[in-house]
């Protein structure tokens, strides 16, 4: 396929010859030297001036590189390691000085590495001063380069260049070399504080491990990267860069890899952000600058909120489906087969408000979000699985549903508050159906839908209205299947007739739901230790025998179910954690401990890493490990030798977790990634794995360079 | 949907799965050789264009004296390839590995961590000789000189390590630091620096490069293989494996 010149291009060409044609004084001498060739680049270099006009001081110059596929050459600062580009221009005649002016330059990170430069294409603008202004000048430059691919090969090359004085008056330019250099002057960055950047501020920690940095911008940042540059002998690792104040504000901290106090050089920081880029000398402070707050507003577009919109309604709808949920979808519809003589006014009602039960739910849980985030808190999808407190309700809400199903007794509201509803013409008896909906959406929690991560982590990133809509729209989702049957009643008379068959529907959905009971005893027997757990289950099974009790006492039932509800509620923050672990699966045992930075050193040995982020209470991660890491073919795959596990266990609180979840944009778990030398950055897989996605993944990770590598 | 549909997609959908999945595995992806014609007996396996479009490789300048004579000379070097390279003994149940490399080359340094954890390893029945070849001017070649002197008290690892691990500062204090923190005597260390054992390795290693053309570092020997640019640690094992199989020792 031909691909028509860049538009910039065409309007050059055209640019070229109408100044060919106003000048018209003869063809154009390119003042460029002949390309020195190589696989790696072809650099030459070029003036802008054909000739030096009278009195003029200065001309304009460049080095030009033109790099090959994959190779790469540096800028001022090269990083970690590696060399800048060293040009000498004294054995040129009438030059007096000059100056390289440095385009910003790319971050490369491969294998750990950090270095900066450039790829594809380069032009290093050189501004030269004459010694004697109008006279004509010989440069003659003497120029070593480091090029490397996966190969570091140091280039040296000579060029020389002879420009005249002019003959006339008219400006003698090469425009084909004038564009070439304007472009890259374009890059390099201003040195003066405008709205770009200003205020520049740092702090040094006291073992020199640390550089925190913090910026603002009159505009919003978009994906600014950042380079400080000290001398040659400090040397800085990957930033962690974070925006605040409307993207306005932009906070670093950055690992000082090594450090050289002998010199009183001015900390500098360059901060480049798609075509703009300012270079700032930095005002150290005493305190470091503290992160900023996640970002306020919504700085998205409709359809940006529109479709991710869709994607948590889709989400939500999944939810419905998924293990945790799909037992109180199934007590909503034994409730009516179990009531078949009710109106169709009656099970619209009941429907509509356990939809109402998700949707105030789902709108709590924003409200929190909101506020935590507000506040400050790292937050995320399920976090509240990490609470013995909640757990321990939870397990004594589920087990009385499950009695409940079980006959042991039914629901029945005390008659005064029945009383107290009917009065207020609330239409009583809905708060039954009310609580099924928000005990549906509760559940949901632990479970990650496909979908709902990309959602969730979009609401958590963005400002009240993302998340309001992210969850509003995951709450219908979620609620389709009851609005469904509220709208049309006449659903429910296409279910069977009740009969003996109902009795063991029931007890089938009571076994599914004792045995989300039990995993959340397991899930709390891990966050909070053996003996909260036992006097939880104990507490919560003397509530189920209290409410079955026949000969009721109104109010003796009631206060004893208030008294040990209470306690149960005190009982886990009373007997406090037990941090203890419990023994380890044998398959445990083949997983390392998560460490953030173990990985880019297995990386650089050439190992793929393979990192599983769990909790105990994550059913989707449970169902991953079970369905596919621990199982042919992947387990076989993990196991070997190239390939190191790495578990990250999220069942407590963790920062350094949150962090690197937060890194990828991710706010829940299952969270899986990859790394590799063909993925440095790491493969991040989907919630939901299959075999194929994870070996896919694993040998794009690794597989792919040694294949490259196999077939040259 | 009858019965017979669903097993006959069911089976469609298994065996696709399986040759997808399985099918690659079994086409041979064996390595690329080419036999180089000198010296004789060696093979390369990196792209042939690559290697040799490339001009004649020098290097950037060092702060080589030109008024020393050179102490090693290239018939000398080639008149026992093998030990040039390996060294005097190689185990006979190790394949050697001649390493070249240069502290400012960003690639060396993954090279180099990769093949030093493989040495210390010591699970892959090899054995390294590190060749220091500075190519990226004055510091590349202190560095290399202070590698080679620590060498000489014994301490070349631990030298390596450090200096693989940070910005090589090419001035006393840092070198007398270098040598306090890893324990070898500091004036000893500067005095070995010039020395004449030092000067010949780095001649030898650099007549290695030019004979060998190598176009940049890092660069690999293993066995009778000759690798140019950073290779992956399974493709160096695959390597030494091949070596190990092969009767490497043809060309000593």
């Amino acid at each position: 396929m031909l691909i028509p010149p860049p538009l910039e291009l065409r309007k050059f060409r055209l640019a070229g010859i109408a100044a060919a044609l106003a000048f018209g004084a003869g063809p154009i001498q390119a003042l460029t030297t002949e390309a020195e060739a190589s696989p790696a680049a072809e650099v030459r270099m070029v003036t802008v001036e054909n000739a030096v006009m009278p009195a003029a001081a200065s001309i304009s110059a460049a080095l030009h590189v033109d790099l090959a596929d994959g190779w790469k050459t540096y800028w001022r600062n090269p990083g970690e390691v590696g060399l800048p580009p060293e040009i000498d221009l004294s054995a040129s005649d009438n030059v007096r000085d000059f100056e390289i002016l440095w385009p910003a330059p790319e971050r490369f990170t491969a294998f750990g590495i950090e270095n900066f430069g450039y790829s594809e294409e380069v032009a290093y603008p050189l501004r030269i001063l004459l010694e004697e202004p109008g006279e004509p000048a010989v440069v003659r430059a003497d120029v070593t380069l480091l090029l490397c691919s996966d190969i570091c090969v140091p280039a040296e090359y000579q060029f020389e260049l002879t420009i005249p004085a002019a003959t006339g008056t008219a400006p003698n330019i090469d425009l084909a070399s004038a564009g070439l250099v304007s472009r890259f002057v374009e890059r390099v960055p201003r040195e003066v504080e405008g709205p770009f950047l200003r205020e520049v501020q740092a702090q040094w920690d006291e073992e020199s491990r640390l550089l925190t940095v913090e910026a603002r911008g009159d505009t919003p940042f978009t994906q600014p990267d950042l380079f400080p540059e000290l001398n040659q002998l400090t040397a800085f690792g990957a930033p962690d860069i974070r925006l605040g104040d409307g993207d306005r504000t932009i906070w670093a901290s950055i690992p000082i890899l090594s450090y050289d106090p002998a010199g009183d050089d001015t900390l500098l920081l360059t901060v480049t952000d798609g075509a703009s880029a300012t270079t700032l000398p930095v005002t150290p402070v005493e305190t470091a600058p503290s992160p900023p707050y996640q970002i306020d507003l919504s700085s998205v577009g409709i359809s940006d909120i529109l479709w991710i919109a869709f994607i948590a309604f889709l989400g939500g709808l999944i939810l419905n489906v998924m293990p945790c949920v799909l037992p109180v979808l199934s007590i909503k519809l034994s409730s009516i087969v179990g009531h078949e003589g009710m109106t169709a006014g009656r099970v619209r009602g009941g429907f509509i408000a356990s939809a109402a039960g998700v949707m105030a739910f789902m709108w709590m849980l924003a409200a929190t979000l909101f506020t935590l985030q507000w506040v400050g808190v790292t937050v995320g999808w399920g976090l509240q699985f990490q609470s013995p407190v909640f757990l321990s309700i939870m397990i004594a809400v589920l087990l009385v549903f499950t009695a409940n199903l079980f006959g042991l007794f039914e629901i029945n509201l005390p008659s005064s508050l029945q009383t107290w509803m009917a009065q207020r013409g609330a239409g009583g008896g809905y708060t039954g159906d009310f609580a099924t909906g928000a005990l549906a959406a509760i559940l949901a929690t632990p479970c990650s839908a496909p979908l709902l991560g990309t959602a969730v982590a979009f609401a958590l990133t963005g400002g009240a209205i993302d998340i309001a809509v992210v969850f509003t729209a995951m709450g219908i989702g979620l609620a389709l299947p009851y609005l469904a049957i509220a709208m049309f009643p006449a659903m429910v008379s296409k279910l069977p007739k009740p009969g003996r068959w109902m009795v063991l529907v029931k007890i089938v959905l009571g076994a599914l739901l004792a045995m989300t009971t039990i995993w959340l005893v397991w899930v709390m027997g891990r966050v909070a230790g053996l003996t909260p757990t036992v006097v939880t289950l104990v507490l919560g099974l003397a509530i189920v025998v209290t409410l079955s009790v026949r000969r009721p006492a109104a109010l003796a039932k009631t206060g004893a179910v208030a008294g040990l509800a209470l306690a149960l509620l005190l009982a886990p923050v009373s007997l406090g954690t037990e941090r203890g672990e419990a023994a380890e699966g044998l398959a445990e045992t083949e997983w390392a401990v998560f460490d953030r930075a173990e990985i880019a050193r297995i990386v650089s040995r050439g190992g793929i890493v393979f990192v599983d982020v769990t909790a105990d209470w994550c059913l989707t991660c449970q169902a991953n490990k079970l369905l596919v890491l621990d199982r042919e073919p992947v387990l076989p795959a993990l196991l070997d030798e190239s390939v190191t596990t790495m578990r990250a266990d999220w069942t407590r609180p963790d920062e350094s977790i949150s962090r690197y979840l937060a890194s990828f944009d991710r706010y829940g778990i299952p969270f899986n990634a990859v790394y590799g030398p063909a993925a440095p950055g790491g493969l991040v897989l989907p919630e939901v794995l299959t075999p194929s996605v994870v070996l896919d993944a694993l040998e794009r990770a690794g597989g792919a360079a040694l294949e490259q590598a196999r077939s040259n | 949907m009858n019965r017979r549909t669903i097993l006959v997609l069911g089976t469609l959908g298994v065996g696709g799965y399986a040759a997808i999945r399985y099918l690659p595995a079994l086409i041979p992806s064996d390595f690329d050789f080419e036999e180089l014609s000198d010296p004789s007996g060696f093979r390369s396996i990196a792209g042939g264009e690559t290697s040799s479009a490339f001009n004649p490789f020098i290097g950037l300048p060092g702060n080589e004296d030109a008024a020393t004579a050179p102490l090693v000379t290239e018939d000398e070097v080639r008149a026992d390839i093998c030990e040039s390279l390996f060294g005097r003994y190689v185990p006979s149940d190790r394949v050697p590995v001649a390493s070249f490399s240069d502290y400012y080359c960003p690639f060396c340094r993954v090279q180099t961590r990769a093949l030093g954890d493989m040495a210390a390893a010591n699970s892959d029945g090899m054995i390294v000789k590190w060749h220091e070849l500075p190519l990226l001017g004055e510091t590349s070649e202190l560095a290399a000189r202070v590698a080679l002197a620590g060498d000489l008290q014994g301490q070349y690892t631990a030298f390596h390590e450090q200096l693989i691990r940070t910005p090589f500062q090419p001035n006393d204090a840092y070198i007398e630091q270098l040598a306090s923190s890893i324990g070898v005597d500091f004036g000893l260390l500067v005095q070995d620096m010039e020395s004449e054992t030092v000067r010949r390795q780095l001649e030898t290693s650099k007549i290695l490069s030019r004979i060998f053309r190598f176009v940049g570092t890092p660069a690999l020997v293993v066995g009778r293989t000759v690798v140019n640019g950073q290779i992956s640690e399974r493709q160096l094992r695959d390597i030494i494996e091949l070596e190990r199989s092969s009767n490497w020792r043809s060309i000593c």
